[in-house]
This record gives C-alpha cells, structure tokens and sequence, in this order.
C-alpha cells in the first residue's frame, strides 16, 4: 500500500520523484462534516464493535478460503497455509501498518501516528474487540496446523504468520515502533 | 432480531413495557451502540404527561452485514484506482501536494482516501444549489458531471422540487408575507448592519425589544441574543462553568455544545443518549466521589441536553431530569435549537410539550435558525444570569451584534406565534405542523420503512444502511422531484446512514402525499422497506382528534390516556 506520510527529508531520488501526495480541495473535505451529527469524532474507534461485523469479517475469511480452495492446483495443506498467510498480510497492513484515518477529522490529528489497532476503543487494551482480533488468528493457525498435518515447512510458515498476527497486538507493543520504521 | 418499541408512561405509575424479547421492566439494552429507550428513573410524577414512544429499531442482522461487505467492497476498489494513480495508468485529477526536497510533506494521501474514492463518486446528492426560496418546494439548479464527481457543470436549467430537506418546522422561511414587508421597513429605517458589537455602539432598541419578546416568549426572566446560533454554546458556555465543574453531557449532543463543553475547561463527562438511568448513576458518582483525586464536591454540576435530537428525531426525557437535577441539586442547560417553536400546543419548545414551568430549566439556550427563518440564538433564564452574560459574554463584547433585518424578522415571526399580531395564524401554523408530523410518520411506518425518533418530533429519519442506497435514493427522489437530505458514514455509526426529513407547517397534506408516494415507489424499487414491527392497526376515530393536535394537554387525549392507562393497570392485575 501506497502511504506518503511524513518522513525524515531524504535527498532526491528516483522514487521519490515518483511519489507524490494527493490531496483534496479542502472544501469537499469540510463538506464531509465528519462528527457534526454525532459526537463519534473518530469513528475508527468503535466500528469494529458495531452489530454484525465480527460475522462479516468470519464470512469473508470463508469465502477467501473457498476460494482458494477451489483452485486445482492447490492441495488442502497448501490452501490452508494460504488462507493463513493472506489473512495474516492484509490484516498486518490493515491494522498495524496504515496509520490515521482515511478521511479528516475534526480532532485535529490526534490519531494520524496511531496505526488502526492502537485507535480502536480509545487504546484501552483486552476489550472484546481486541480480545476477537486476537483470537481469530489463533484459531487459523490451528486449523492450519490439523489440515497440514502437522508438517514441518507448513508449520514454520503458519508459525511465522501466527507471530506477525499475534505479537503487534500485545499491550506491551502498544505505540512501539522497532527502528523507527513507520514512525510519522 | 427486530425489538418491539415499547411505551412507556413517563411519569413513573404505569412502567409497562411491551418488549418482544420478553423483558419485563424495560432496563436498557444497547443497539447499534445506543439504548433502544433508556429506562427512565423510578421518580413519581403528579402531572399527567402523557405517553412518550420513542422507537429505534435495531439493525436486522443480515443487513448489516450486506452493509459492511459493502464498504469493503468499496474500500478494495478504492486501494485499487489509489494504486493505479500511483503507478500513473490513471490520471490523477485532483491536486497533489509539490514534493519540495528536504521538506515534510503536508498532507496525507491516506486522509483523504474516503474523500477520494467514495464521497467524490456521490457528492452530487450533497451541496445542491438552489435558485429560489428554500420554502416548501424550491428550485435546484441541475448540474451535470461528466467524470464521475470531480467537476461539475451547471446546465442552466432549473428543476421544482418538494422541499423535506431544510429546516422550515413553521414555514416562515417565505419572502412574502407580513415578516418579509416589516424587514424591508426596517432595512429602509436601520440599514443594513449594525457595524460595532453590542457593548459599543451596536446596542439598538430593537435589540432590547427583542430580549424581552424572547423573554416572554419562553417564560423567562429575561433573556440574551447573540447573532451567531453556533456561537450561542460555544461562546457562552464558558461564561457559565469552568475549571472544577462538571458536565454532563448527552452521548449525542451537537459539535457547538461540545465545542463549548471543552472550551469551558470543566470536566466531561458523557451519559447514554437519553438514558435516565445512566444518567443518575454518573449524578450519584458524582455527587458521592466528588472530583477525581482530591474527592473535593464540584463547584456546579450542569447537564446539557437538547430538546430534539436532529439526527434521531429524538426527545429529550424533560420531566425526568428535572426531577433528577432537583433531587441531586445539579442545574440543566437545554439547547432548544430545534425544539423551539416545532413542539407544544403554543410552539414555546419541549417545556411547553411536558407541560413544564420554564422556571425549572436554569439555562434555556436555542436558535432562531430553524423555526423562525432567521439566523442567531438566545440564552434565556434567571435576570442574574442574564446579567451576567451581558457583561461577559464573548458574543457581546467581540463579534458584531445582531442586524435590525434579522431581529426584524425574529420578532415578526415571534409576535405571528404569540398571537400579538391579532390573528390565529400562529397557532394554524402549530396545528398544521403537528399534524403533519404524525400523518406522515405514521404512513411511514405503515410503509414499513424503519424511522427512528419520537412520534411527536418533525425531524423524520429513515434509515438506508447501505452505501449504494443513500445516493440512489438521493438521486431517484430528485428524478421524480423530491429533494432529501441524506447522511452517511462516517457522520453517522457504520450501519445507521440515514435519509432525513424536515416536516414544515409550510407543507399541504397534498404535497406530503405526493412526496409519501415517491417514498413508496423509490422504496420498493431499493427495498428500504426494513421494518419488522408490527404495524399500527389503522387510525380510530379518536385518534383522529389527536392527529390534528398531537401534544399532550387536550382534554380528549389525557381521557383516552387514563382510558388506556387504567385498561393496562387492570391488565397487569
């Protein structure tokens, strides 16, 4: 994913050339008026809670192994193995790598260094949706494990996936950045 | 599930509640993240209010989630073309920030991503222009875009369409009629502005006459008016608490009462929207702890609430948190903004709905904006504090005072709906709007559309869920000639977008059932139509009484009040 947020200056080069930042006229973004009609002024926090989600984000995560699994050249073991990794990259990226959020807020930035994960209920840790998104890459990974058959490359793959899944989303790593890697 | 709204009897004799899910005494339950209709508090009350029914379906389950895996879908597509743009193969057509070497960037792409890939695709159903008076039917200039949203074109031509969307709860928004010929009078005599604030040289009498119009208008000792409705809590709301304070602020109140809530520095604290039981428990908290380390008592405890909630169409609970503030010595603040005016048998606001004594509420706040078509707000209360905003309110002392058109058309309006002016017309006008009110809920609930809110408030919602059916229900409704508002996520929880309706006593039930019927067609072919409630049995005649004036104090309703009340007593027996 393309993120131009803001970094240490750096000299010009042939890839910053190419990367620019997009940006709107600032009246379509006032427009939005994000916050006016309730007082949810980020509502990044709160809409993993919301009634139904924790059933959609199980029911996409079947459909997206269905899939692959209807691919032929792909045995259970290894569909399995890819369902967990795929899962494990896109929730990565989703939750611990974009930082802010995708429209302005009227709280002025207060959460443009925070990745999604630290944003969701305020960063109050172990509520149930942090407790839900922790647990339903476990659970991939032992089903991964059964369907493998317990098989040694398989299991190092879902073990590396399991651990890029579960260990940003300890307590312990809340607003760490390693190497400054993502900082701003 | 679908739930049941149920009533509930406010004054505390009758808790019966008829809850599809069995419960009995109606405890609160959370829905889509705010209660279905709080529990009150058990207070005793001798005045005969009436039924309160507030519903607020929950979300069917499968809607929800056809909701989200839309967004998603959304979403996927949107990192799609953003990738694309990057890569260059499609051209990027808004502007992009100049990469100064040696400079941080300003913006972030990733802000904007929802602005970008969502909002610019349907911004046509928001921000129309319109080429005449926002009355009940106005003129929308059409505008073409032919990519997709960027850039729009005006095509020169204008189109009639019925008004549900602009806050006209009385219909005094015309440029005809007795309030329009008094401000062309008054702009021949006072010109145009006053230039200078109001503790300089832009104090005129017209300003004071209209304090005390206002005063008199809601009850009150005296009363302050500031020319900006917004600024009305955020300037003044400082004046009243500070540091050492507390507030307690309901869960949906508007960005101007929070706006002033920080600005004061008093501590915040926030109570489920419209839950009285919540809201005494954080007053007991309160009161028993005292501020957070020291325990030391807070200097004042003040709850802000709204009188109608302009994205529920909700009702504020008045006769209980006046009993709760007495009981726990806290002062209230009500901001009236959409209230004033649209509620009560003589239009004074939801103190005027409950049968109230204004004197019971310490800081009556609200706007001229939307029931008397002018712009500004008052505070009323107490001569003390009134005194005391005089002197020290930002409003008064920086910011220019109130123009002589617009104080103008303020005490027209309010002399029209005092009946000062010798006619009847004030109190058509309250009639006509309250039965419009529950003539075009109640078809909208036989419609079986889900509508949220009190059944006695003129701010209709209905709610849509999906993205795709906000715009195409904006757009389809412009087709057949009906302008709508319509809100989405993010301003609205991700599951509760709605379309919402601003009835006005300015709309004929002609127009309202013309505007019902395009609701039924658009409705059926977009199957908005949600609603698992069982529907209303038709209307009876004695209901018919109290359509054409749906407030609390006839004589007829309160006799079929204790009717039904004393049938469900011996029910409960």
């Amino acid at each position: 994913m393309f993120r131009w947020g803001a970094k240490h200056p750096k000299p010009l080069s042939l890839i910053t050339n190419f990367r620019f930042c997009i940006i709107e006229s600032s009246h379509t973004l006032i427009t939005m008026n994000i916050g006016t009609a309730t007082s949810e002024e980020n509502p990044t926090h709160s809409y993993l809670g919301s009634r139904g989600i924790w059933i959609t984000y199980v029911l996409i995560l079947l459909i997206t192994h269905f899939m692959l699994l209807t691919i032929p050249f792909f045995s259970v073991a290894v569909a399995w193995t890819l369902t967990n990794v795929v899962h494990c990259v896109i929730t990565y990226f989703m939750l611990h790598v974009t930082k802010g959020t995708p429209w302005g807020t009227p709280e002025q930035g207060k959460a443009r260094t925070q990745t999604q994960w630290e944003q969701i209920d305020f960063g109050q840790q172990f509520t149930p949706t942090k407790k839900f998104l922790t647990v339903v890459p476990v659970a991939i990974f032992f089903l991964a494990s059964f369907y493998t058959k317990y098989d040694t490359t398989h299991f190092c793959i879902n073990l590396i996936a399991l651990g890029f899944s579960v260990i940003p989303k300890l307590p312990q790593l809340h607003g760490v950045r390693i190497f400054n890697i993502n900082k701003w | 599930m679908a739930r049941d709204g149920f009533e509930v009897a406010v004054n505390g004799i009758n808790n019966n509640y008829k809850h599809s899910n069995g419960k009995s005494n109606g405890i609160s339950a959370y829905s889509n993240g705010h209660k279905v209709n709080g529990a009150q508090s058990k207070v005793q009350s001798t005045k005969s209010t009436p039924t309160f029914k507030e519903h607020f379906e929950q979300t069917p389950l499968g809607v929800a989630i056809w909701t989200y895996l839309g967004y998603a879908i959304l979403v996927v597509i949107g990192q799609i073309r953003d990738f694309l743009r990057s890569i260059g193969i499609e051209k990027i057509k808004s502007c992009t920030e100049p990469k100064l070497p040696g400079f941080v960037p300003l913006f972030q792409s990733w802000e904007s991503f929802y602005t970008r890939n969502l909002y610019r695709r349907v911004r046509d159903c928001w921000n129309r222009p319109i080429g005449s008076v926002a009355w009940a039917e106005m003129d929308i200039l059409e505008r073409v875009s032919y990519d997709h949203g960027w850039n729009f074109e005006l095509t020169g031509k204008k189109q009639r369409v019925l008004n549900l969307g602009s806050y006209n709860y009385l219909g005094f928004s015309q440029n005809e009629g007795p309030c329009a010929d008094a401000v062309e009078d008054i702009v021949n005599k006072y010109g145009v502005g006053t230039c200078a604030s109001r503790q300089e040289m832009g104090y005129l009498d017209l300003h004071r006459n209209l304090d005390i119009l206002v005063a008199e208008y809601l009850g009150v000792e005296d009363a302050i008016t500031v020319p900006m409705g917004f600024a009305t809590n955020s300037m003044n709301m400082p004046l009243l608490v500070g540091k050492g304070c507390l507030i307690l602020s309901d869960e949906l109140n508007h960005a101007s009462l929070i706006l002033g809530s920080r600005l004061s520095g008093a501590s915040i604290r926030t109570f489920k929207h419209n839950d009285m039981e919540d809201l005494e428990e954080k007053l007991r908290f309160a009161v028993a702890e005292g501020m957070p380390r020291t325990h030391r008592p807070w200097k004042k405890i003040l709850i802000v609430v709204e009188g109608i909630y302009s994205m529920e169409g909700s009702i504020v609970r008045l006769p209980d948190i006046i009993q709760l503030k007495k009981k726990y010595k806290a002062y209230i603040y009500l901001d009236e903004a959409h209230s004033i005016g649209a509620l009560g048998p003589h239009g004074k606001g939801v103190v005027d709905y409950f049968g109230l004594n204004p004197k019971d509420i310490d800081v009556m706040m609200g706007t001229f904006t939307k029931s008397f078509g002018a712009v500004g707000g008052y505070l009323g209360g107490s001569k003390n504090l009134v005194n005391h905003l005089r002197v020290s309110s930002h409003s008064a002392i920086y910011s220019g005072s109130m123009p002589p058109c617009v104080i103008q058309q303020v005490i027209s309006s309010m002399k029209i709906m005092l009946g000062k002016d010798g006619t009847n017309e004030g109190k058509q006008r309250i009639d006509t709007l309250a039965w419009n009110t529950t003539y075009f809920r109640q078809r909208l609930v036989e419609m079986g559309f889900i509508v949220y809110g009190n059944e006695h408030s003129p701010v209709v919602p209905i709610l849509l869920f999906m993205p795709g059916k906000i715009s195409c229900l904006s757009r389809e409704c412009l087709k057949r000639g009906l302008g709508i508002v319509v809100v989405g996520f993010p301003a609205t929880p991700i599951i509760e977008s709605r379309a919402r309706f601003c009835l006005s006593a300015a709309h004929t039930k002609e127009m309202l059932d013309k505007a019902l019927d395009i609701l039924d067609e658009v409705g059926d072919l977009l199957k908005l139509k949600y609603s698992r409630l069982k529907r209303q049995p038709a209307l009876a005649e004695s209901d018919n009484k109290e359509l054409k004036n749906g407030t609390r104090n006839s004589s007829v309703s309160t006799f079929a009040d204790l009717c039904t009340l004393s049938m469900k007593i011996i029910k409960t027996l």
